[in-house]
């Protein structure tokens, strides 16, 4: 079985390839691939109908999900109809379409691949095998209803018949898994041999959770079949071409929950919500669509709508759980099967061959083509159960089961009543049948003859065979008989699936003679009463106009959608605000309530033994409150310039708090952070308008002091609880002893950096290099070079020139002084120096500070030997490589400060990227080489050795790591510089020339 | 040796690249075979990681030697290495797809440049954050990502990346320092942030303690992980970003946190304290998720929405408790990132070849470009949960687990998500109805790029972007194949993470006791 259903998606899947070679006729050679499965499924016939053949491959175990599938005589009957019937669908496409239509490859194999996942779906063993499968006809089906993808009711009839029954098949999924647990088994033969034992325990839970399933899977099946309530996507899905609708939208895809019914029944139809279900949707089903089907102008709807009706029937028959009704119930299939595709098909060549399918405008095609109307009127018989015919053998064996089950004992007032509907159901059926034989063929007055082209043999081969199949199976049921005989005794009394106790001795058979038995006499009134309708069809057709319309499902769907859109809309539009204020609202105000909800919830009082001020440091107070004002000035400035100048104090308070509490290494390191960041702000500041827009005032004023207040508040007195509940020691106190005796250093802090949590700043200087370079690309993202260029050959003093001179006054004087003075370069053998910065010269004479070129000529290169010794003294004294790099940076801050960019570029001539990318680089090899020397990743060893001026040295191999910290902190920091300070000037200079011009 | 001593290399091998990277700032060309190479490499090893870890072994690797709970470690386990792997496989096509874009779009100096260096930066911390076994460590690797991701989301610095760049660097931001306080109290309460020393550590603080340090760190993940109501910020930054940004966003960052919250419930905080929240919380996520979604008209968004629900399914999953809720999370977390990933790729492409993805401005590109068709439709239904595709294996299994606990909640859980399938369906199926069923003509002012023809329509389809995507298809597909033994492996690493035994004595040694599971019965084996 597994390699028939992988053959059958193989040739589907080259399908495209046949249509590139072979046009339409490509379709013969797909038709090929279920009719030889046909073949094969003839021969699986003793198999089938002895042990049973199964085929078993795990897939997911612990899913309880296999790839089990299991032909019993009710897979093998279904084979017949999907197989049969796919091929012969496959072989009629071959003339109903073009050849130049381009998607005929992609239908093709959607529609051989649908005949796949029937058959799988049919043979499935696994319930949630066979969902797959269910689940893979509705995409199919969806795919293929939306054929005509071009008509926007193509695509919303898709949608809604995907959407319908999805919903259907997920609420039938949870059924299917309950089923699973309750039974304790995924097998579908193993859950029907034990289901009839939990049915019998009467235990009340699981009783009631069975009862829960059943109706679960039941809507499964009740929306793949189009049962009422759910019935409208059907006639919807006649959008399809008519090959789809005769394949999947009558004989196979809705047989689908049909076939679920009768495979489940055996199990679980005595569960106590099984027949309510089955009987009133199905009834109201065959009503419903009888009715529908006689009001309707497009002879393809009239069979649309019978389909439902038919559904309806066969769903009730099938579900009621008599050996006599499961007998008559595949039988009605088989014959439904075998008249509606015929029916459809038979609207495809009139479809096809008229361009119309309008009661109205067809007229007098009997004529026309005499072969076609045969074929329609013994189908449409068979249909309305005429004999000698398929349909009426089927139809008198549901009568006689329901006509049974009707009168015993137990089952009134119900059975009549079901039993009478059944009738009224099949007078309607009698009646649409007419009136499609009426609709298609019949000459019209006042309508002129449809033109009709004449038709190839090869066109109506399909309908011609599946309506001499229908005269065959009413002639001579006994193969029929034979077939279903196994599954009919499944319900036997005594058999498991007797579970509901109603079981006869036997089935009886299918015949086409019974004899005179209350069945005929039902027979005898459905045509009586049918023939009636039909000859009073004016009168009829009027009553039903005069009658109010009914609600239609379609609507109500349609509503449904409507109003989960407008839901949508409105949920989205309440969280979904596109303001970062709500967001942040949202996410502290659950930040502060849900742990403050904790708290409560567990009753904690606060902690007693807190204290607020550590008492050795008395000094902590004026730190703190220093830090609070900073916090609030920071609140409240309006200008941009103090409220960073306030968010710096609160870092230097940090900073001191640090040093008081014997902390040098953090103080040093938090100084330097904090003043290079001041820098950077300072310089950044530049584009930014200087005033801060009212933000402590406007509407959410409350919310914001609160919520800030709150959280503030709140993390402090989580602090408090959380220090309090302390059990254990912390792995710190050890810190101090490991980082000398194995790191080797007296500096815990730094040893702790660079090699007990190395890892922890080799992550950090990635950070590091990256927002440099993040920062760096967002400022430079316009222009096209980032090179700053050398000073050589900028003009002496061009650079920030301020564009409008002052007039008069002595500032002016002053300012051509100015200009006087830094305008002679001393030239020394033709080369122009520079006394003091290298390219001082280019600043223009307003920009530039002797006093500040001088001391900056003091002081950088100390700076920079001194950020070295912080490198390399970090080990055992306060520094290290990130303290030692942001000094390093600021010496470059000061050159840049006092000289202008391009004396930034002299002092360091390499790009920033390059910088980080060999600090990153040192930092990753120092990490990598330990593990390549067969140690740990970021291993430090510590060399003793003896160098000639230094005496004896001990090195650790960390520093080689601390160093690529270093380069990556000045990278960091030439990366603002050139961004934050040089790239600004450049534009601010730009700016200002366009401005003078 | 044991191959799991490896790991390491998992971070330091991008850093190394990109550090390469920055010094090659000039060479696009030589930047892009830098990081394919490494990330290749780095995939590699990561396999043999998995590999490693695949029948349950647990490795603690010791970084610097340092013993724990004093240094810092990393810690390999099936779940991790999982993760790593899948993680690995979907960057390195979306690095394919990003450079064969970047090469079409601009030359030097432009945002490529910081391209590689950063998108090797963002996957060495996500390695690191699977991979460590140390609190504050994890925090760190939070850090590189989140880091990198700013500088990724503000690529080119449009008006459009800028705001939306705001509002997600602040929220992140928020996010990082409500974690780096929730580590500060665990460390106060400890003295630790070694995550096996801390799974001692915890169970032995008042239980009304233990709970608020539990809701804290989840506080932090769930805004990473985009949980209801700390998601709404996900929908509103993600889709602007450079497609192939937003592609690896969706698949990986969210699930970083998730793989936090992970790690957080069934190692820190065992037990099921907050089960019940977590379930309407995931309960809330997932509808509230896919409602947006449902009202979406622009595929980016709309895929960000769905990105949002399907963060419930994990949620859901790991709140009930159970092996089976936790093994189906797991796999459901390896197959969203796959094909989550995906569709922001098909996004990508259907944005570059009709020139935008607003619904409204498309149709037609079923007939256009059948291959963008299929390549959209398959991880479309994947994403759906249609049946036999990943997603739906997924969503079987938590349903699976959810009706096996059977209690009210989880049932409503069970029909929530449910829902949530069908309408990520509906949502799905419009965009297919639109986008690629309807015709150009019922286009509204459609881009040029939609009516091109011939040649200039090829160009709209480069190759180097196509094959990527098509690849990570295939990948997405493969799961559903190999979805036996990925499962076997997904709910072996959620017994081994129920049970802590594996993690706690690798990382501190054999004798370490386990502490009981609080309302569970004592768990056997403390010392063996």
């Amino acid at each position: 079985m597994i390699l028939v259903l992988c053959s059958l998606f193989a040739v589907a899947a080259l399908a495209p390839v046949f249509f590139a070679g072979m046009g339409r006729n490509a379709f013969y050679v797909l038709a090929a691939a279920p009719a030889a499965a046909f073949v094969w499924l003839i021969f699986q016939y003793p198999a089938a109908y002895g042990q049973g053949l199964t085929e078993h491959v795990d897939w997911i175990p612990e899913l309880q999900l296999d790839l089990t599938f299991r032909m019993d005589p009710l897979s093998w009957v279904m084979c017949l109809l999907v197989l049969g019937v796919g091929a012969l669908v496959l072989a009629y496409c071959a003339r109903y379409f073009k050849d130049k239509d381009a998607n005929l490859g992609s239908f093709g194999a959607q529609l051989l691949a649908f005949a796949g996942a029937m058959f799988g779906l049919v043979t499935a063993d696994d319930l949630i095998l066979m969902f797959v499968f269910w689940e893979l006809t509705t995409i199919l089906s969806y795919l293929l209803i939306g054929y005509a993808r071009a008509r926007i009711s193509a695509r919303r009839s898709a949608l809604t018949a995907l959407i319908v029954t999805t919903a259907g098949g997920l609420t039938m999924l949870i059924g299917l898994i309950m089923l699973a647990q309750l039974t304790g088994t995924s097998r579908v033969s193993g859950l029907l041999e034990r289901a009839p034992a939990l049915l019998a325990a009467h235990d009340g839970a699981a009783m009631a959770a069975l009862n829960v399933a059943v109706v679960l899977v039941l809507v499964g099946a009740i929306t793949k079949s189009a049962l009422v309530p759910f019935h409208f996507w059907l006639p919807g899905a006649m959008a399809a071409p008519t090959p789809v609708s005769a394949y999947l939208h009558a004989a196979a895809m809705v047989k689908a929950g049909i076939y679920l019914v009768a495979r489940l029944a055996p199990g679980l139809s005595g569960a106590d919500s099984w027949l309510p279900v089955i009987l009133t949707l199905g009834l109201a089903t065959m009503l419903v669509g009888g009715y529908r089907a006689l009001r309707q102008k497009d002879i393809k709807l009239i069979l649309a709508f019978g389909t439902v009706s038919q559904l309806g029937f066969l769903t009730m028959v099938v579900g009621l759980g008599t050996p006599e009704a499961a007998l008559a119930g595949l039988g009605l299939l088989l014959a439904h099967g075998l008249f509606k595709a015929a029916l459809f098909l038979v609207v495809g060549i009139i479809d096809h061959q008229t361009g119309t399918r309008d009661v109205g405008k067809l007229s007098g095609v009997f004529r026309s083509s005499r072969a076609l109307g045969v074929v329609a009127v013994v189908a449409a018989a068979s249909m309305a159960g005429i004999p000698p015919l398929a349909g009426f053998v089927a139809k008198e064996s549901v009568f006689t089961a329901f006509v049974e089950w009707a009168g015993e004992a137990g089952h009134a007032p119900w059975g009549p009543v079901v039993l009478a509907g059944m009738v009224l159901g099949s007078i309607l059926t009698f009646a649409y049948s007419a009136r499609f034989i009426w609709g298609a063929f019949a000459m019209k007055p006042g309508v002129p003859p449809t033109p009709f082209k004449p038709i190839r043999f090869s066109f109506l081969a399909a309908p011609a065979l599946l309506a001499v199949l229908s005269v065959v199976y009413g002639v001579w049921p006994a193969p029929v008989d034979s077939w279903i005989q196994p599954y009919a005794a499944l319900f036997a009394a005594g058999a498991p699936g007797d579970a509901g106790g109603h079981g006869g001795t036997s089935a009886g058979h299918l015949e086409l003679w019974h004899g005179v038995t209350p069945a005929l006499g039902l027979t005898a009134v459905t045509f009586l009463v049918g023939s009636l309708l039909v000859w009073g069809r004016d009168a009829v057709s009027r009553f039903q106009s005069s009658l109010p319309k009914i609600p239609e499902a379609d609507k109500a769907y349609q509503n449904v959608i409507g109003a989960l859109d407008d839901v949508a809309v409105w949920v989205t539009g309440r969280t979904q605000r596109g303001s970062l204020f709500f967001y942040l609202v949202v996410i502290l105000a659950v930040a502060v309530a849900v742990p403050v909800g904790v708290l409560l919830w567990n009753g904690k009082p606060i902690p007693s033994k807190l204290y607020w001020i550590d008492p050795g440091s008395p000094l902590q107070w004026l730190i703190g409150l220093g830090i609070v004002v900073g916090a609030f000035g920071a609140v409240k400035a309006n200008k941009r310039f103090m409220a960073v100048l306030f968010v710096s104090v609160t870092g230097y308070g940090m900073a001191l708090i640090f040093a008081l509490q014997s902390a040098p290494d953090l103080a040093l390191t938090q100084m330097l952070v904090e003043t290079v960041a001041l820098v950077a702000f300072v310089l950044a500041m530049r584009r930014l308008p200087p005033e801060l827009r009212d933000r402590t005032g406007g509407r959410y004023r409350v919310i914001r002091v609160v919520l800030g207040l709150a959280f503030g508040a709140a993390m402090v007195v989580f602090a408090l609880f959380a220090a309090d509940a302390r059990v254990a020691t912390p792995i710190s106190l050890d810190f101090p002893k490991l980082a000398y005796e194995q790191g080797g250093g007296l500096n815990v802090v730094n040893v702790t950096l660079v090699d007990l949590r190395a890892w922890d700043t080799f992550g950090e200087i990635s950070v590091l290099a990256l927002a440099a370079t993040g920062v760096a690309s967002l400022i430079f993202v316009r222009s096209i070079g980032h090179s700053l260029g050398r000073s050589a050959g900028v003009e002496t003093g061009s650079v920030g020139r301020v564009a409008k001179q002052p007039t008069g006054s002595l500032a002016a004087a002053a300012l051509a002084t100015a200009r006087r003075f830094g305008a002679s370069p001393s030239t020394v053998g033709g080369v122009r120096r520079n006394p003091w910065l290298v390219a001082g010269r280019t600043l223009a004479p307003e920009r530039r500070s002797i006093l500040f070129e001088v001391v900056t000529r003091l002081i950088f290169h100390t700076m920079v030997v001194f950020s070295v010794y912080l490198l390399f003294a970090g080990h055992n004294l306060p520094g290290g490589g990130f303290a030692g790099g942001l000094m390093a940076g600021m010496a470059l801050t000061i050159r840049y400060l006092a000289g202008g960019r391009f004396e930034l570029a002299e002092a360091l001539r390499m790009s920033p990227g390059l910088v980080l990318g060999l600090g990153l680089a040192l930092a990753a090899v120092s990490g990598l080489a330990p593990f390549l020397l067969g140690g740990n990743v970021f291993q430090a060893a510590i060399l003793h050795f003896t160098l000639p001026v230094f005496g004896d040295v001990k090195f650790v191999t960390s520093t080689f790591f601390d160093i690529g910290v270093y380069l990556v902190v000045i990278g960091l920091v030439l990366d603002v510089l050139r961004g934050f300070g040089a790239q600004i000037d450049v534009e601010l200079e730009e700016e200002s020339e366009v401005a003078a011009r | 040796m044991n191959l799991a001593h490896l790991a390491p290399l998992a971070v330091l091998l991008p850093i190394l690249g990109a550090a390469l990277a920055f010094t090659l700032i000039r060479h696009p060309r030589a930047q892009r075979a830098v990081s394919v190479t490494v990330l290749s490499l780095t995939l590699t090893l990561e396999s043999l990681l998995l590999a490693s870890s695949w029948d349950g072994g647990t490795t603690a690797v010791r970084l610097g030697a340092w013993f724990p709970p004093f240094g810092i470690v990393m810690v390999v386990d099936a779940f991790s290495s999982l993760m790593l792997v899948v993680s690995s496989a979907v960057s390195l096509c979306v690095l394919i797809y990003a450079s064969a874009q970047g090469a079409s779009e601009s030359g030097y100096d432009g945002p490529v440049s910081i391209f590689h260096p950063s998108y090797l930066i963002l996957i060495a911390g996500v390695s690191n954050a699977f991979l460590s076994g140390d609190l504050f460590n994890l925090y760190v690797g939070f850090e590189i990502l989140l880091t990198a991701s700013y500088v990724l989301m503000t690529l080119g610095g449009t008006e459009q990346r800028i705001r939306a760049g705001v509002t997600y660097v602040v929220v992140s931001v928020v996010s990082s320092l409500l974690f780096l306080i929730a580590i500060a109290m665990i460390y106060a309460s400890t003295g630790t942030v070694n995550m096996a020393d801390l799974a001692g550590k915890l169970a032995q603080l008042d239980p009304g303690i233990q709970t608020l340090l539990h809701v804290m760190l989840l506080v932090a993940f769930g805004i990473k992980a985009a949980v209801f109501p700390l998601s709404f910020w996900l929908p509103d930054s993600y889709p602007t970003a450079p497609a192939p940004v937003t592609a690896v966003f969706a698949g990986l960052l969210t699930k970083v946190g998730v793989y936090a919250m992970v790690r957080t419930e069934t190692l820190l905080f065992p037990g099921d304290t907050l089960n019940q929240p977590l379930m309407i919380v995931a309960l809330l996520t997932m509808v509230v998720g896919i409602l947006g979604a449902v009202a979406q008209n622009d595929i980016k968004r709309l895929l960000s929405f769905t990105l949002v629900s399907h963060i419930g399914y994990m949620v859901f999953g790991l709140a009930l408790g159970s092996a089976a809720g936790l093994g189906a999370a797991v796999f459901y977390v390896a197959h969203h990132i796959t094909i989550q990933t995906s569709l922001f790729l098909v996004a990508g492409l259907i944005e570059l070849r009709a020139g935008s993805s607003s619904l409204d401005r498309l149709g037609g590109l079923g007939k256009l470009s059948p291959l963008l068709a299929v390549l959209f439709f398959v991880p479309a239904m994947n994403l759906a949960g249609i049946p036999p595709f990943s997603g739906f294996l997924g969503k079987l299994g938590l349903l699976q687990a959810g009706v096996a606990q059977g209690t009210g909640l989880a049932m409503v859980l069970v029909v929530g998500g449910v829902l949530a399938s069908l309408l990520t369906l509906l949502a799905i199926a419009r965009v297919w109805n639109r986008a690629f069923w309807r015709t150009t003509d019922d286009a509204e002012d459609p881009a040029p790029e939609l009516l091109a023809t011939g040649a200039a329509a090829r160009r709209l389809m480069p190759r180097g972007m196509v094959a990527p995507t098509a690849a990570l298809v295939v990948f997405g597909v493969a799961l559903t194949v190999f979805a036996g033994p990925l499962f076997g492996v997904a709910d072996r690493s959620a017994a081994q993470m129920l049970n802590r035994d594996a993690y706690i004595h690798a990382v501190l040694g054999q004798q370490a006791v386990v502490p009981a599971v609080p309302g569970a019965p004592a768990a056997e084996g403390g010392a063996r």
